[in-house]
């Protein structure tokens, strides 16, 4: 009983998102973003609710031209896009660590600018901000200071994206060396994070929750 | 410094160089000259070298060429995803382009491809992109006129690689002021480009690669080699390396010039240090006379040297400038362009080079105004009683 | 207040201008240095504007040991002091007579109306005045005469000294030289005049006549 459940479940799941064939990456870099263009430019309004199923929908689009006349890879390119976009949740990307010109490490006093994509931030109450120019600053100083912490960012390695800290995951002892030398490097998933600890031979791959301090000085030596 | 300015000797010092015209007038004009052609040179290189650091910039970090036994071939688009699937990848796109050889006119016409529902970073494609209109297509000026020449004024006959023709209409003109207007360039939707060339729908030119994180480009370039053995592999620093290795300052021709700005330049220093003229020998000899000290005849010797050698300067400069940036250094940017085919065409804005200027001055004023005052110095200080003989 | 003590003056190739001179003059005195050319007679002058210093032995004006001076304050002096009338005038032909009388004062940044009074006063006493702005290479001999020695006055200098003044000049235009020095002379100027012109050898207001014979007084 359980098994046809779990296969159930399973096949829903696969339904859910169209054409899971096509790797997430690929979707995320190359057909969301035309699917996107193409429905602000030709047919923003387009109600999809009526579709139950993703074929069908690629079927109006492409053979009925709900969406005026496209070929293959654009029909299919705005189906995907549309589908995918009912199911997934809208995640609010999270705001870019800006850096002036003389903000400076907290803990090691070096001027953040020259590092842009190293920099990552704690907030505590009332506007209360450091910055760091490195994840490895940033725990030392989390350590020695974690009341009142209101947020913690970091950037993701791989797309520079912000990320909250605790979610993230991070690989250690890296061969990718920051300003300070040996640093945690940090990912928005396990799946990236994997790929770079095997790339970049990392020597350890832990979430937030799993670093010690320990762990941090470590890297020092 | 206001209380040190003499006025008075200003205006004798002027008057002086108005008492020998001609030959001030000669130094005049060749010292003008000299600082133009050094200041046009120098802000053609620096125009040169703006031009190749914005591409760079605009250039994705990685652009993956195919190659077979060492000759280019095209990617299919299973290749492109490969490359998506990459972490750290932000984009990769296929690009399409390649050029038709127009018979007639031996001329070959180079084509840019896009994709309606592409965004494009570099601006001159991003807004043809919008304009462009179904099967229809757009031209640079020199395109425009090359057809016309042949009496294609409304469109275009393509022959095909089966023979038969595809007509094109021309939309219209590129209007960007990013590219030069020497170029033959035409740019079309994708779907017109395939079937014109026969291209598979599948098939790509090649694929540009932007990657987020810049630490990770190196390694990536890597990871594509594995990927990719026989393609060629070229990164956006590399190229900027080439293009500085080509254009810069040790560059044959640039050397050149200066060399024989230098040289003449010289020849009028060397001239002026070699020794007062008997004539303006009397003339200090006479102020000394009349209670001038030597400080005095060198105060006025500067104003001389300084109008003569500021005011060549300033007109040099304009004249540069007027060169450069109006009449956008016709001839001698051909000439610098010709020595290196990296650089088909350069977009010359206006950014004078304040570092050149300053350069070209401390070059030209500062020796030209040495070279007067020490021979006057000399002059100045030996007895003045030869003014009796 | 002039004194030259014990002067000698050589040049290269063993040429000795002078050789042991001894003179003194007073304030207010007109002398004629009488002597052919090559003399010495200019060399005196030369010393005594500074514009030389003596190979041997001291030129004292006013108490200053001027032959001991650096030349910045030799210039000074010159400035203040001297005021020259040279034989060929050396005066500037493409400058106007205004140009030329103002020239040694150039380096003085003295105030436009204080230069235009000096002009005035000087042309006028000169009687050149009408030819102001008229370049020099327009004039006469003897308007260009009257030019070098109002330049050589526009400075109020207590000495006057003229190498061969008429040298180039007839009897008329070097009788009203004279005049012009008599002029001067009333105006109690130290006055000396190297010459070989038999004209001021009797002139009854001339003070002393000083003969020089190849660097010697005799």
């Amino acid at each position: 009983m359980t098994f046809i459940k779990l296969l159930f479940t399973l096949s829903l799941t696969v339904q859910l998102f169209a054409n899971s064939e096509i790797s997430n990456a690929i979707k995320e870099k190359q057909i969301y973003p035309m699917g996107k263009k193409i429905h602000t430019s030709r047919c923003p309004s387009l109600d999809i609710s009526k579709f139950k199923t993703y074929e069908a929908l690629l079927s109006a689009i492409k053979e009925k031209h709900i969406c005026s006349n496209l070929n293959t890879k654009h029909s299919e390119a705005l189906s995907i896009y549309l589908w995918d976009k009912q199911v997934k949740k809208q995640v609010k990307e999270l705001p870019k660590i800006t850096i002036t010109k003389d903000e400076k490490c907290q803990v090691c006093g070096m001027y953040l600018h020259y590092y842009p994509t190293w920099v990552s931030q704690i907030n505590y109450p009332k506007g209360e901000t450091y910055k760091f120019d490195g994840i490895k600053d940033m725990m030392k100083f989390y350590f020695n200071n974690k009341e009142g912490i209101v947020d913690i960012f970091v950037q993701d390695y791989y797309s520079l994206k912000t990320l909250n800290a605790h979610d993230a995951y991070y690989v250690l002892g890296s061969d990718v060396l920051g300003p300070m030398g040996n640093e945690l490097i940090a990912f928005k998933d396990k799946k990236s994070a994997k790929v770079f600890f095997f790339d970049h031979r990392g020597k350890k791959l832990l979430s937030f929750d799993e670093l010690t301090a320990p762990m941090v000085h470590n890297l020092d030596r | 410094m206001t209380d040190k300015f003499n006025p008075y000797l200003f205006k004798y010092a002027y008057g002086v160089l108005l008492r020998s015209f001609s030959k001030n007038l000669f130094i005049f004009i060749t010292l003008t000259l000299l600082v133009a052609l050094l200041s046009a040179t120098l802000f053609l290189s620096s125009s040169i070298k703006n031009e190749y650091t914005t591409r760079v910039s605009n250039q994705a970090d990685i652009i993956i060429t195919n190659q077979k036994a060492m000759q280019y071939r095209t990617f299919n688009l299973n290749q492109l995803q490969r490359v998506l699937n990459i972490e750290g990848v932000k984009s990769a796109r296929g690009r399409l382009y390649g050029a038709y050889y127009f018979e007639k006119a031996d001329k070959k016409l180079n084509i840019i491809a896009l994709d309606e529902f592409e965004s494009y970073s570099n601006r001159l494609l991003d807004e043809t992109n919008t304009e462009l209109e179904g099967a229809s297509m757009i031209l640079s000026a020199q395109a425009k006129n090359l057809l016309e020449e042949y009496y294609y004024k409304e469109y275009f006959n393509f022959i095909k690689e089966n023979g038969s023709l595809r007509k094109v209409p021309i939309k219209g003109i590129l209007k960007s002021k990013d590219i030069q207007k020497r170029e033959n360039l035409i740019l079309m939707r994708s779907e017109l480009f395939r079937d014109i060339f026969d291209m598979d729908e599948r098939e790509i030119s090649d694929i540009s690669v932007t990657v987020s994180n810049p630490d990770e480009v190196a390694f990536i370039a890597q990871k594509l080699e594995e990927i990719f053995p026989n393609a060629k592999i070229a990164l956006k620093k590399d190229t900027l390396v080439v293009y500085e290795r080509s254009y810069n300052l040790k560059s044959g021709f640039f050397l050149s010039i200066f060399i024989v700005s230098f040289f003449t330049f010289f020849i009028i220093i060397y001239d002026k240090l070699s020794g007062v003229s008997s004539h303006e020998k009397k003339e200090i000899g006479v102020l000394k006379a009349l209670g001038w000290r030597v400080r005095d005849v060198l105060e006025a010797k500067f104003y001389e040297a300084l109008l003569l050698s500021l005011g060549a300067y300033i007109l040099g400069t304009f004249l540069a400038l007027l060169y450069v940036y109006l009449f956008n250094g016709a001839i001698l940017l051909d000439i610098f362009l010709s020595q290196n085919d990296t650089l088909h065409h350069v977009a010359i804005s206006f950014t004078p080079s304040i570092a050149s200027m300053i350069l070209v001055f401390l070059l030209s004023v500062p020796p030209y105004i040495f070279a007067t005052i020490i021979p006057s110095w000399r002059v100045a200080t030996t007895d003045a009683d030869e003014v009796m003989r | 207040m002039i004194e030259l003590k014990h002067i000698s003056k050589y040049y290269e190739k063993n040429i000795k201008a002078l050789d042991d001179v001894n003179l003194s003059f007073k304030e207010g005195e007109l002398i004629v240095l009488k002597g052919v050319s090559g003399s010495g007679k200019s060399t005196i002058l030369s010393l005594i504007a500074g514009l030389t210093k003596p190979s041997r032995g001291e030129v004292i004006v006013d108490t200053k040991h001027i032959s001991k001076l650096a030349d910045h304050f030799i210039s000074l002096y010159r400035r203040e002091n001297i005021g020259f009338v040279f034989q060929r005038y050396n005066l500037i032909p493409s400058l106007s007579v205004k140009e030329n009388i103002l020239l040694p004062l150039l380096p003085m940044k003295l105030k436009k109306e204080e230069l235009e009074r000096r002009v005035v006063e000087v042309t006028e006493l000169f009687k050149i005045a009408d030819k102001k702005e008229s370049l020099v290479k327009n004039l006469s001999g003897g308007e260009q005469q009257r030019v070098a020695i109002a330049r050589s006055n526009v400075n109020s200098p207590k000495i006057i000294l003229a190498d061969e003044p008429t040298a180039n000049l007839d009897e008329t235009l070097s009788l009203e030289f004279i005049a012009m020095i008599e002029e001067l002379k009333s105006k109690n100027r130290t006055i000396i005049i190297a010459t070989h012109d038999p004209l001021f050898f009797n002139l009854a207001f001339v003070d002393r006549v000083v003969n020089i014979k190849q660097g010697k007084i005799v």
